[in-house]
């Protein structure tokens, strides 16, 4: 009942869950990007260790439940990867239930990638692939572009004279800067790209930026494959920042939402700021305010041009689909970007942390409590291990820190954790958070939480427990295997992350010596180790 | 599930006709020597330039409905696809049938239905139970309906099914669940004002519905103090019959199988004779109408909803309503290119008429902006109602509203949970079961008229309510400069004190 999903205050899209036109699709959205994380462990833990599970199980009474080995089978068989002759990637995910497809373009490249002082840029960018391109978005490029470059330079004149505190200089500038906004308007036709996938049967039309990445999607009925082609390819292609000045009034005013006027929104921001000091992880995804107001359409530009090449791009499309038809038009349309050298990889190392570090925030508003620690990144062998710890504290009823905390000595209303806070390309944090309940305090919710945890690293977890987590991981992709969207979202992921995605589920029984191989093994040693 | 089969079998013949003609055409190229493969689609089109085969019609998929000796209504719907099975029972009840004085009842009471275990499994034993096969049992009673439901692998379905049945008729509601549940419900009251949309949402049901209407009122810690474990009880007795229930199952099982592990689990379920054949439905009218204001200095945005009371998802003016809500929200809607990306108010703006099955929903707008904006963000809002009460939507407009509800039509038939779902929810509220399609036939026949005809009838600018929560010193123009003797009238949402 009190439930309140991190993974929604950490991923920042174009268009709100509170917004009508998208309710239902953006909240299932967010459901998938939390499967995301459940289900990352339970591919691992699958495909990695059957053999596992059965030696597990083999001292227990319960019987080995489900074998999946079929239905995973069965997926591989329908997947299809290629790349493309300019690097960029595409998974294809046959399933003919209906004749829908869902289509998901994930770049690289999240907010991890910014400049110090150029904090918000990924999302600005995000917001901004909404506006068109040369072709799309406006009435008349060739008369629009010019009246774009005049009012750069006057934003960058009024900086100037803002920054000088030249008063008289501002007030000259900036009626000439209203009068080419109001120019440009002219030659804008609002959110035209939008409307053409809505009128073709588009839905849950959104994107997202986290800390590691950038997501574009939709899905269209299966007649308009080469729709999607056309649309996305040529969003890319020749992309239009237009409208960027009202667009920054719109993120202000998201960021006023979601970060200042949220007692949880500004937690977040110190909390993180306090964990990675230094570190791209311990910026706000929206970036700064005063960034976000400084940010230029150049700036924009340089980001776009920089990171969104195509080597950084991986597709996906999932649905009723024909994959050597979607590879024709994908060579066909996608073909057109120029192969780029991509920026190099930014190197992110958290400070090293000797002691443990508070920020406490008081604000008008009842006590939250959060507690994170360290963890590897996602590529790291150990995350599998982090993605049993955090269900056996914390996912259903019979989670230790629920049972305890919640149930037993009722400190807490709830208690949760966003494994991998804020991103998992980089080494990152477990972060477990709880309401305090009635009458308590955040101090008596920290002990208890300690008692867990100190449980944890003393006593071996029990067979019993670890087989239920198990069970629940393959159970949860399961679920996932059902819905078209959440696979759109998911193998990109695996594919940019850890290099085990679609990739790798062909390998794995193509070839006995993939990736996967190492987590079973991994995996085995660990589990007799710990039991 | 003979639907997709046949679905793709005819999707499938299409191709090969289409691949047919395409092999034909190149030999007959390469006869005449042309020469190259031709160009189908090997040069990238610009969308204009694209045609689109039709969908295949849509045909529902092969379902059972049947009915119980004791008055179960069972609806089965087989999809191999996975190893999973799901249901869900639906209950004729809901928390708009609780006492004034005892609000929380109802949702106390379904919550404590699974959360308290049942005589035979108390609640560790059945979370364990559950949980150990990664299945589900869930309950819960909502403003409108009672709903019990289950997932499980297919492997486990005799177990997890007799544990639903077993949470269904035998939940022991025990005293310690029922405390632990009032002091988390305590919790909630206490947090309920740290969002300023949330107390936006809910005062804005409050004054439309008024703050004892069932559809509007909140539980507090006195209605809360009131409940008792025999009262839980009470409510329960009094809706949880088999005569009173809808039960439907979807996913991989045999329909002959499934039906008779239902008779097993709910057969000799005794139906009560006395139940009331019709529940009484509370009576709804507007509460409030003019300018409302919850004052939180602390606040730089204001929140800000608009609106009225609506009306029912069977009004005959529902299709061309939507294309009202088309023509105003989404990507291109009206709201959102002049409020959101032309004068970048808001990044959340929208007003959409929102139908309830049985009773009236309401007409909401709103969104949030920087505190010196409340009063032209909702003048802008206004002004896009009075537009399409006052003037009649282009061609174009009404173009792109039908073809994005049409077009987008077959995402109502993407999964068959989602099916069965749709097809229960209007057995309970007593719809055809053909509705959807009666709505796409109407939005099909939407005109202009009728859209210029039910904005007027529908959306009333007399009765609209606008509430502000915000930081009333900094909100400049002020509220009251919306209009001529403009009264501003301030909402307190001090929570009461628990007593004693």
């Amino acid at each position: 009942m009190f439930v309140t999903d991190f993974m929604n205050l950490l991923s920042w899209s174009v268009f709100s869950k509170f917004d009508r036109s998208n309710r239902t699709s953006r909240s299932r959205c967010i459901d998938w990007n939390r499967a995301i994380f459940t289900v990352l462990a339970a591919v691992l833990l699958f495909l990695g260790t059957p053999q596992v599970a059965l030696a597990q199980t083999a001292t227990q009474a319960e019987p080995e439940t489900v074998d999946l080995s079929s239905y995973i089978d069965d997926v591989i068989d329908r997947v299809t990867e290629f790349t493309l002759d300019n690097g960029l990637k595409f998974i294809v995910l046959e399933r003919h239930v209906a004749p829908v497809i869902s289509f998901m373009t994930y770049v690289d490249v999240g907010a991890a990638y910014e400049e110090d002082g150029k904090t918000g840029a990924a999302h600005y960018l995000e917001h901004l692939a909404f506006k068109g391109t040369t072709r799309i978005g406006t009435t008349n490029y060739e008369a629009e572009a010019p009246v774009l470059e005049q009012m750069d330079e006057l934003f960058e004149q009024l900086q100037a004279a803002r920054a000088a505190g030249d008063e008289a200089a501002i007030a000259r500038i900036q009626p000439q800067f209203e009068a080419l906004k109001a120019e440009a308007a002219t030659y804008v036709q609002q959110n035209q790209m939008g409307q053409i996938v809505e009128q073709a049967g588009g839905v849950g039309l959104n994107a997202t930026t986290s800390a590691d990445a950038t997501r574009y999607f939709y899905s269209f009925p299966s007649n308009k494959l080469e729709l999607w082609m056309s649309l996305e390819s040529e969003r890319f292609l020749e992309p239009v920042f237009r409208e960027f000045y009202e667009e920054k009034d719109v993120i202000l005013e998201e960021r006023r939402m979601r970060t200042d006027n949220s007692p949880i929104g500004r937690m977040i921001e110190a909390f993180l700021e306090t964990a990675f000091p230094g570190h791209p992880y311990g910026r706000p995804i929206i970036g700064y305010e005063e960034d976000i107001r400084n940010l230029t359409r150049e700036d924009i530009r340089e980001f776009f041009e920089a990171h969104y090449t195509p080597n950084q791009i991986v597709s996906a499309v999932v649905g009723d689909v024909d994959p050597d038809e979607v590879r024709r038009l994908a060579e066909t349309y996608f073909g057109r970007y120029q192969a780029r050298d991509s920026s190099p990889e930014v190197m992110a190392v958290a400070p090293t942390q000797t002691e443990a570090r508070e920020v406490t925030l008081e604000l008008p508003a009842e006590p939250w409590y959060l507690e994170g620690y360290q963890r590897p990144a996602i590529s790291d062998p150990d995350n599998v291990t982090y993605q049993i710890i955090d269900a056996i504290l914390t996912s259903g009823r019979t989670s230790r820190l629920y049972k305890s905390l919640v149930e037993e000595q009722q400190l807490a209303l709830s208690i949760q954790s966003a494994n991998g806070f804020p991103g998992d390309r980089y080494p990152t944090l477990m972060l477990i958070y709880a309401l305090t309940a009635p009458g308590h305090t955040v101090d008596e919710v920290a002990a208890a939480m300690d008692a867990e945890l100190e449980r944890l690293k003393t006593e071996p977890v029990s067979a019993i427990e670890l087989d239920r987590v198990k069970t629940q991981a393959r159970a949860g992709l399961l679920r996932v295997l059902a819905s078209n969207q959440g696979m759109a979202s998911l193998l990109p992921e695996y594919e940019a992350k850890q290099e085990i995605g679609a990739t790798c589920l062909v390998n794995w029984r193509r070839s006995p010596l993939s990736p996967l191989r190492t987590y079973s093994e991994w995996l085995r040693k660990r589990s007799s180790r710990r039991t | 599930m003979q639907w997709f089969h046949q679905l793709q079998r005819s999707q499938h013949r299409k191709k090969l006709i289409r691949y047919s003609f395409i092999a034909l055409a190149t030999i007959a190229m390469i006869l005449l020597g042309l020469g190259r493969m031709p160009a189908l689609a090997q040069t990238a089109r610009h969308y204009t330039e694209l045609e689109f085969e039709p969908l295949p019609e849509i045909q529902l998929p092969d379902y059972s409905r049947f009915e119980l000796d004791n008055g179960i209504i069972v609806y089965l719907l087989e999809d191999h696809e996975l190893p999973l099975v799901g249901g869900t029972a639906m209950f004729h009840t809901g928390e708009r049938l609780e006492p004034n004085d005892k609000v929380g009842l109802a949702s106390i009471t379904g919550s404590v239905m699974r959360s308290g275990g049942t005589v035979q499994h108390p609640p560790d034993e059945l979370n364990l139970l559950l949980e150990q096969r990664a299945a589900s049992v869930e309950t819960g009673i909502d403003p409108t309906t009672g709903t019990a439901s289950f997932s499980a692998l297919t492997e486990d379905l005799t177990e997890v099914f007799g544990l639903f049945a077993e949470v269904i008729r035998q939940p022991a509601f025990p005293q310690d669940r029922v405390d632990l549940l009032k002091s988390q419900i305590r919790g909630g009251i206490a947090r309920r004002n740290d969002d300023p949309d949330e107390v936006a949402g809910r005062e804005f049901q409050k004054l439309v519905y008024g703050t004892q209407s069932p559809y509007a009122r909140t539980v507090e810690y006195a209605t809360l103090d009131n409940i008792s474990r025999d009262d839980i009880l009470g409510f329960y007795q009094q809706y949880f019959h088999p005569n009173n229930m809808i039960l439907g199952i979807v996913g991989d099982f045999e329909s002959e199988e499934m039906r008779s592990l239902i008779e097993a689990a709910f057969g000799d379920w005794q139906p009560n004779p006395n139940l009331e054949a019709q529940l009484e439905l509370p009576e709804v009218a507007q509460a409030q109408t003019g300018i409302f204001l919850v004052d939180q200095p602390q606040l730089t945005q204001s929140y800000i909803q608009i609106g009225h009371l609506g009306g029912q998802l069977n009004n005959p003016d529902h299709a061309a309503l939507t294309v009202v809500n088309e023509v105003l929200n989404g990507f291109g809607g009206r709201l959102t290119n002049e409020v959101r990306s032309r004068q970048g108010l808001a990044y959340v703006v929208y007003a959409y008429w929102n139908p309830r099955f049985d009773f009236p929903g309401t007409f909401i707008g709103g969104g949030q902006t920087r505190t010196d904006a409340t009063v032209p963000f909702i003048q802008s809002v206004l002004a896009e109602i009075e537009r399409i009460r006052t003037a009649p939507i282009s061609e174009a407009e009404l173009t792109r509203a039908k073809d994005s509800v049409l077009n987008a039509f077959i995402f109502n038939f993407q999964d068959p949970g989602q099916i069965l779902a749709r097809l229960m929810r209007y057995e309970y509220y007593d719809y055809p079961a053909d509705f959807i399609f009666q709505y796409q036939r109407q939005v099909e026949e939407t005109t202009i008229e009728d859209v210029q005809q039910a904005a007027q009838e529908h959306l009333k600018p007399e009765d609209i309510v606008t509430l502000v929560v915000g930081n009333a010193a900094a909100i400049q123009p002020p509220l009251n400069s919306l209009g001529s003797n403009v009264e501003v009238t301030q909402i307190d949402i001090t929570i009461p004190e628990p007593q004693g």
